[in-house]
């Protein structure tokens, strides 16, 4: 037996898919590009003589509310940018990454706003002189345009406030979405304000362009991405439902047909939004992940009897005309970066997971399925999973049983006290991208274990489904 | 975020603030700059622009005067001078005779918006200044020179002169209508 390393070169460090530093570069330019869009609203206020301006407290209250307020609604863009469905967006982070990120810009970018509106009123009251609510009075009648920015800030309050997950949850999804889409009219009628009170942006200023340039970019953005795309793709596409399988208690399959959807380079493990053209459905939309590899002619989704709209879709009539927004997501074999690959799923998470392993990039012996559920009964697809694992050379277990009270594992509690992690379960961890999908806590949880067996983060690749 | 990603993030938008920093002070030092020189021109032609002295003699180059001196930039035009009295006084003229008339000053550049002042002047004093032009970059500039224009016309008509103090939160406006009300006091040989 040798001891001379140099005989084995390739394992001294994983080979990393080409596909990884690719997206890498694509997801820093971008990043890179956001970060600069905030300094440069900022560097736009320097160059027109905003700090050098500067001679009293009155005046840098001023300054600094005019900042805020700049940068706030820098990000505000941004954040409308995210949740623009771009495809750049898409493939350099996924829908999910792009949608926390979204979410998580939403309180900073208010309150941002909130000190906006608030230093600029001390600002001017402090150089009337007057005091505050005269001031906002004073704001309200006597500056152009003020009453719209009022309105747009009480709506974006509104907005930030509905959106905050523990009120959403006390909504019916289309109520939250219906009150998320009055943050475009908040952004819309602030428009006039800055380009009427402020100095920054006059008429004929250079400035004045770059900023209107930016909301039309957005403007265009979301008119092209989330209306003009869709709409085109589901004329050409003619998806009709052809067939509704049974797979369980209250889970269906939705096999579907149509036309030049090759076109859509729809992979394995994405979802779409899907909206299905019946009297009681078709005003909800609601995204599916694909449960079969797609075709040119035929996409299949699988579906649990989970919310209001998914306990009808069962009795979805065949012939049913389908409309949708997507394909979206990372979750797919184009993330990858090592070349073994371990797929976890829980309840109805199976579903890309099932579509994936029909068509991920592994040698035989080199994957591994695991199946996690309460009891065998609650698993689907699982005859499919079988015998593709059969055909593809992958292992597959099923790992059932009730989670112990109070603990936070994703296995069942046995298998927490024999001390059985994802490491041990798995042989090789470290050389596999790891892909979960399934309930929001269920996946933290893998997620947390994955990491804690030292899985850096470009291998870990999640999908939550329950929003 | 990825390190790599944060520092070329950081180097570009610290470089794009560096250059915005730059532009700004040299704009407000350019602008600090205008603003000087443009008072001291006012100055100068000023003893020799005769328009408003009441003197026959002196009629015929007062017209070329002001045309030609353009002490700002468009304006050093005298409204109403005040038409002579025919007859007496043919060696009693200019420098002791009190001005009487409306003076249009220069307009005078300012960062938020031009201002310019009219000002009339009976018998060797003040009695009315008129904004005919003021900052009107932007709603909240018209707010503030509106605000400010009354509290100018007010300490100029007690002081009788350009020399009152600023108005806070009006700077500009203020430094522009002293400007220009130098510019037509000078002209009318206040």
């Amino acid at each position: 037996m040798s001891l001379d390393t140099r005989a084995r070169p390739h394992q001294a460090r994983p080979r990393i898919h080409p596909n990884y530093p690719r997206r890498m570069r694509l997801a820093d330019s971008l990043q890179i590009l956001a970060v600069v869009s905030v300094a440069l609203v900022v560097a736009v206020f320097l160059a027109d003589g905003g700090a050098a301006r500067i001679s009293t407290p009155a005046d840098a209250i001023t300054a600094l509310g005019i900042v805020t307020g700049l940068v706030g609604t820098d990000l505000l863009l941004v954040m409308m940018l995210l949740a623009a469905r771009l495809p750049a967006i898409d493939r350099a982070f996924g829908h999910d990454s792009a949608m926390a990120l979204h979410q998580s810009l939403g309180k900073p970018a208010l309150y941002l706003i909130l000190a906006h509106a608030v230093l600029l009123t001390i600002g001017y009251a402090l150089v009337q002189p007057a005091g505050f609510f005269d001031e906002v009075w004073i704001m309200f009648s006597s500056l152009p345009d003020m009453p719209l920015a009022f309105l747009g800030l009480g709506l974006l309050i509104a907005v930030v406030v509905t959106s905050l997950v523990i009120v959403r949850h006390k909504f019916r999804y289309e109520v939250w979405h219906l009150v998320h889409l009055l943050s475009y009219v908040a952004v819309l009628v602030a428009i006039p304000h800055q380009l009427s009170v402020g100095t920054l942006f006059r008429e004929g200023s250079l400035q004045r362009y770059y900023w209107l340039a930016l909301y039309a970019g957005v403007a265009g953005s979301i008119i092209l991405f989330r209306f003009i795309v869709p709409i085109v793709r589901s004329l050409r596409a003619r998806l009709t439902v052809v067939g509704v399988d049974q797979e369980a208690r209250g889970v269906v399959s939705i096999r579907l047909s149509g036309r030049q959807l090759r076109s859509l380079r729809a992979k394995s493990g994405q979802f779409f939004i899907w909206r299905f053209w019946t009297p009681g459905l078709w005003w909800q939309a609601h995204p599916f992940s694909l449960s079969a590899a797609p075709t040119g002619s035929s996409l299949r989704i699988t579906v649990r009897g989970l919310g209001d709209a998914s306990s009808t879709l069962p009795r979805v009539p065949v012939g049913t005309r389908v409309s949708f927004e997507g394909p979206y997501g990372l979750f797919t074999d184009f993330a990858r970066t090592s070349p073994r690959i371990v797929l976890i799923a829980a309840g109805i998470g199976v579903a890309p997971i099932r579509s994936l392993l029909e068509t991920a990039t592994f040698a035989p012996g080199q994957a591994t399925v695991l199946l996690r559920s309460s009891t065998v009964d609650d698993t689907y697809l699982v005859d499919e999973l079988a015998a593709l694992c059969r055909a593809r050379g992958a292992e597959l277990r099923i790992i059932a049983g009730k989670r112990a009270p109070g603990t936070s594992s994703w296995l069942p509690g046995d298998a927490v006290q024999a001390r059985i992690t994802l490491a041990t379960l798995v042989p090789k961890l470290r050389e596999a991208d790891v892909y979960i999908c399934g309930p929001r806590k269920w996946t933290d949880e893998v997620v947390r274990d994955a990491r804690s067996a030292g899985l850096p983060t470009r291998q870990i690749h999640f999908e939550r489904f329950d929003w | 975020m990825r390190a790599r990603a944060v520092s070329l993030a950081t180097l570009a938008s610290l470089s794009v603030l560096a250059v915005g920093w730059q532009v700004g002070a040299q704009a407000n030092a350019s602008m600090q700059a205008l603003s000087a020189p443009q008072a001291a021109p006012a100055t100068i032609p000023a003893p020799s622009a005769g328009p408003a002295t009441p003197t026959p003699a002196a009629s015929a180059p007062a017209v070329s005067g002001p045309a030609t001196t353009s002490a700002g930039s468009t304006t050093t035009v005298p409204t109403a001078a005040a038409p002579a009295p025919a007859a007496p006084a043919p060696a009693a003229p200019a420098p002791a005779a009190r001005p009487t008339g409306t003076f249009t000053g220069s307009s005078v550049q300012t960062r938020f918006g031009p201002v310019q002042v009219s000002v009339t002047i009976a018998n060797g004093t003040i009695t009315e200044v008129t904004a005919l032009q003021l900052t009107n970059d932007g709603g909240r500039s018209v707010a503030i020179s509106a605000q400010a224009a009354p509290i100018l016309r007010s300490e100029v008509l007690s002081a009788q002169s350009a020399k009152v103090s600023n108005v806070s939160g009006a700077t500009y406006t203020t430094r522009g209508y002293l400007t220009s009300l130098q510019a037509a006091l000078d002209t009318a040989g206040f």
